[in-house]
This record gives C-alpha cells, sequence and structure tokens, in this order.
C-alpha cells in the first residue's frame, strides 16, 4: 500500500526526470566501480565480495552456459506457491469458521496462541523427520510459515465488524449466511489480504530455511553447494535471484491487494465507480 | 409510483385513520438480573402515518424503545404488538436507520439501497428502478454510482435514507439519524425527512436529544427521563403542516419548547 502510493506519488507528480535517473545511474555505477578496483587490488576479500564482472559471468554461466540454476529455481518457487496456497486456505478457511462460531473461537483460542508463540522454525526438522528430505516436507514447512498471518488476520477482520453495521444487517432479518457474505467477510478482506502478503512474505524464507536444514534441490541447497566450495560469485547469483523473485512477489500481492480492495484508495475508486455506472445503464436498457 | 406499497396501504386505510400500528403495554428492559432499569412502563399507541419523537437525555431509555421496537433487543416484560402482531424479533414491516450511515464501503449508493431486496432474494428491474427513484427522492439524483467514500456525511445519510424505505416498512424507525452532521445540513434534512415520511405515508418512531428538533418534527412527543428510564409525558404538538422551519420562533412553538422543558427539568 505505502510502496504504492510513494511510486505514484513522485509519478504524477512527475519527479522522475532524467537528471534524477542519472544520478541514480552513476551512483550505482560508482559503487560498483569501486567495489570492483577494491576486489581487483586486494583490497576487498573476494571470498566475502566476489568482483562484480564474476558475479556477472556467474548470471551468464548459471543461467546460460551451465544452465543448472533453472531446476532449482523452479522447485524452489513450486515449493513457495504450493505451500503459500495450502497454507493460506488452511488459514484463512478455518478462521472463517471459526470466526462464524462463538464457541470454536472460544475453544481454540488457546492453542493458537501457543502455537503462535512456538518459533515456527524450530517445528522444521520435526516436519523433515517426518516427511522426509524431499519436496513434501518443503510444502509442509512453508504451509506452516504461512498458516498464521493470515488464520490470524482473517480471525481480527471477522471479529472487528462494526456492531452497528450488524444491527443493520439484523434489523433487515438478513439470515447468518447473508452476514456472513454481504458484512463479514467484503469487510475482512482488508485485514485477510494483509495477512496474505505476510504470509508471502515469509514464505521464500521458509523454504530457503527448509533447504538449508536438509535438502537435495532448491536454490538454498545450490547456496549451500557453491560457499561450501568458496564459490562466492555463484552464491551471489542465487542470492540476487532470490531478490528479484522477492520483489516480484512482493509487488504482485500489492497488485492484488490494489485491485481487490479497490475502496481503499480514492483512484480505484472513481474507476470502479465509472465502470458500475455503465454496465447499470447496459443492463437497464437491455431489458427495458 | 415506486413507493406504492406503503403508500397505497395509507389511502387504502386512509377512511379508517386512528388504525393503531403499534400498541406497548408495560413494556420494560432490565440488565443486569433486574438491577438496573433501562426502561419501565412504557406505554402507548401509535396510529397510521403518525410520526413520533422521542426526546430526552442520554440514559433515558430513548434507543433501548427504539430497539425493542425494532425487534434487535428483546424486552425484559410488557406487551408489544405491531400490526397486531406480538414483536419476537426483526420484522420486515419495520425498518431502522442508525445514527452512522452503516453503508457498506464496497457498494455504490445503489447497490447499497438494494441492499435490503438482495436479503429477500427479489433484485428486478422493479427494484432497481425503485432504488433509483428513492436515491432521487432523496436528492441524490446524480450520485447513484458513487461509493459512501465519495459522499459526505449528509449524503450518506441520505443514501441510508434512500435505503430505509427501499425495504417497503410501514414503520420507520430513527435512532438520531442526523446527530453527528453539522446543524444546516441536519436542518435542511429534517425538513426533508418531514416531507419524505409524509409522501411514503410511512409511521415514524424518531429518537432524538435536540428538543426543537423533536417538536419540528413530530405529531407527538414523547418526552423522556432518566433512572429509571420512562415515558414522562406525551405531548400533542398540533402544528400545521407542512412546517417551515421559521415556525421555530413561533410563540406556540416556544410553548411547546417550554412544556419540554419543564417535564425535563422536573426530572432532574
Amino acid at each position: 500500500m505505502s510502496a504504492t502510493d510513494e511510486t505514484s506519488a513522485l509519478a504524477s507528480s512527475g519527479q522522475w526526470s532524467w537528471r534524477i535517473v542519472a544520478n541514480h545511474v552513476a551512483i550505482l555505477a560508482g559503487l560498483l566501480g569501486a567495489w570492483e578496483i577494491g576486489a581487483r587490488t586486494g583490497f576487498l576479500d573476494p571470498l566475502f565480495f566476489p568482483r562484480p564482472t564474476d558475479i556477472l559471468a556467474g548470471f551468464w554461466r548459471l543461467y546460460v552456459t551451465q544452465g543448472n540454476i533453472w531446476d532449482h529455481l523452479g522447485l524452489t518457487v513450486a515449493e513457495v506457491l504450493t505451500g503459500f496456497v495450502a497454507g493460506s486456505v488452511l488459514g484463512i478457511g478455518l478462521a472463517l469458521l471459526v470466526g462464524m462460531s462463538d464457541r470454536l473461537r472460544r475453544y481454540l483460542k488457546p492453542y493458537v496462541i501457543i502455537s503462535e508463540a512456538t518459533p515456527r522454525i524450530a517445528i522444521g526438522p520435526v516436519i523433515i523427520a517426518a516427511f522426509g528430505f524431499g519436496w513434501t516436507s518443503k510444502v509442509a514447512i512453508v504451509m506452516l510459515v504461512c498458516f498464521f498471518a493470515p488464520f490470524v488476520n482473517t480471525l481480527n477482520g471477522m471479529v472487528n465488524v462494526d456492531e452497528n453495521e450488524m444491527d443493520m444487517m439484523r434489523s433487515m432479518r438478513a439470515s447468518k449466511w447473508q452476514i456472513f457474505r454481504k458484512l463479514m467477510l467484503p469487510d475482512a478482506l482488508p485485514e485477510i489480504l494483509g495477512g496474505l502478503r505476510l504470509a508471502m512474505a515469509s514464505a521464500l524464507g521458509g523454504a530457503l530455511v527448509a533447504e538449508f536444514i536438509a535438502s537435495n534441490a532448491g536454490l538454498g541447497v545450490l547456496i549451500n553447494q557453491y560457499t561450501g566450495v568458496l564459490n562466492m560469485a555463484s552464491a551471489f547469483v542465487c542470492v540476487l535471484t532470490l531478490t528479484v523473485l522477492g520483489f516480484f512477489i512482493f509487488r504482485g500481492m500489492e497488485a492484488l491487494d490494489h485491485w481487490i480492495v479497490f475502496w481503499s484508495d480514492r483512484r480505484r475508486t472513481e474507476q470502479v465507480s465509472r465502470r458500475r455506472a455503465r454496465a447499470w445503464s447496459e443492463r437497464m436498457e437491455k431489458r427495458t | 409510483m415506486a413507493f406504492a406499497k406503503p403508500r397505497d396501504a395509507a389511502e387504502t386505510a386512509g377512511a379508517a385513520m386512528g388504525e393503531t400500528l403499534i400498541e406497548a403495554r408495560d413494556v420494560a428492559k432490565t440488565f443486569g438480573d433486574g438491577r438496573v432499569i433501562a426502561l419501565q412502563g412504557a406505554n402507548f399507541e401509535v396510529k397510521r402515518g403518525e410520526f413520533i419523537s422521542l426526546v430526552g437525555p442520554s440514559g433515558c431509555g430513548k434507543s433501548t424503545l427504539l430497539r425493542i421496537v425494532a425487534g434487535l433487543l428483546a424486552r425484559s416484560s410488557g406487551e408489544l404488538r405491531v400490526h397486531g402482531e406480538e414483536v419476537t424479533g426483526p420484522r420486515t414491516d419495520v425498518a431502522m436507520m442508525f445514527q452512522k450511515p452503516t453503508l457498506l464501503a464496497w457498494r455504490t449508493a445503489v447497490e447499497n439501497v438494494l441492499l435490503p431486496s438482495e436479503i429477500k432474494g427479489r433484485v428486478g428491474q422493479a427494484e432497481r428502478r425503485k432504488a433509483i427513484e428513492l436515491l432521487e427522492l432523496a436528492g441524490l439524483k446524480d450520485f447513484a454510482f458513487s461509493f459512501p467514500s465519495q459522499l459526505s456525511g449528509g449524503m450518506q445519510q441520505r443514501v441510508a435514507l434512500a435505503r430505509l424505505l427501499q425495504t417497503g416498512a410501514d414503520v420507520l424507525l430513527l435512532d438520531e439519524p442526523f446527530g453527528a452532521l453539522d446543524e444546516f445540513t441536519r436542518e435542511r434534512l429534517n425538513v426533508e425527512l418531514a416531507r419524505i415520511t409524509r409522501e411514503v405515508g410511512a409511521t415514524t418512531l424518531f429518537v432524538t436529544h435536540n428538543i426543537g428538533e423533536a417538536i419540528f418534527l413530530a405529531d407527538r412527543v414523547f418526552v423522556m427521563t432518566p433512572r429509571p428510564g420512562e415515558i414522562a409525558r406525551i405531548i400533542d404538538v398540533g402544528l400545521e403542516r407542512p412546517r417551515d422551519p421559521s415556525i421555530q420562533v413561533t410563540p406556540e412553538f416556544n410553548a411547546l419548547v417550554a412544556e419540554v422543558r419543564s417535564t425535563l427539568g422536573g426530572a432532574e
């Protein structure tokens, strides 16, 4: 939300002038140049700071000539997405169920608090012992990491519905299901999406830690392998790949939030308002 | 016209003006095993088409009484009938409006107005046209597709008023509906409320803590006093309709204000 606001504010006020872009490029080039020179002259330990040109060569090697990163990258992405979808669907689903029933809410709460207080990563080895070194245990760990934020946020969203709005629905004799579908669920959407964003942010980390603990494939394994033989340039390629991946995941979630919770953004609200007006007049014309 | 249901009902019952719609006998509400008396011994009848104001300081039980009539709150004792039927919960012929607009942020004005029809499971062309007409009646012709966040507080309450009428209920309950608005907006909306409730032939219970507003709108004013909350006095207003805001400076109006004040003052 805030990041999009800032960039759109920048774009709309026309602050992305050529001068600023040129400054950014100059600063980046200066940094990389200094890094390169420092590494070549031995001022920087190449073990920790491989030369930028070596990293660039590493990209070419890992993605093109050897092409060995693709399988690992694909596996990590698959773990992240599967675990994220499974974990958040479970989290949201359970929260909706619990949120609808006062009794369930009361009885389940202590367990949620206890499990929330447990560091999730600590359960990692336990899960690996149970599910083995393969794909299943990674997905299970990501699932675990992705479960709580959507669960807690969804439950919060369900509980924090305005009492007056509830009365308004009740006074119209709305059924429990109607109150849920027309009031509680849409009302909780901003919080649910906030939970999904938190989950997505931790999903990548969860998958990597799982791969670090024990695995035979994935970017985490690749990083382990390369650092094990002190091939730091290639390790950096993996890390930078993860940076880009994280960036796109974050932006994707932001776009989803923006698209679904349109009413929290003024310009999107105006857009949807015009679209609904058009759809309405088309419908009224068609049937008369 | 779009308001066919209540209006036709009012016309057919026109000859029988005086038909009782709401009947309360010793309606009381206590909390905490009867230790706190929120409302005691409310006795009254409301006739079709009447506009009743409930006025009093906070804690006098006016909102409690309204919520009991709405079926949102169960009474502790007494009898309450609407249309001759015992009130056991919310009814389709009784609708309520709140101090907050309680509009759904993800729905346009007209979609909000259509909510009661959706809940009844009937949204056809007729309901859609009625919703648009009610928005026009509420002075929001050009804002049917605006979202609540695009509307001012006064306009949001106008949408809520249109939604109230869309229910088709002939008993309207309003709980300080314009209490959060500025004085000027409130006065204008009060004039329109008086016009609209007459136009659709609604029977109205209007809660407020503003004495002038209570008298200006009402056929009868229920003056309520706290500790314990009760109807201390029922005052017939008897001012001619339609009323212009300027009547608020007439001697007749001020005499009524003094009467309400003396009742409220005696309780304190």
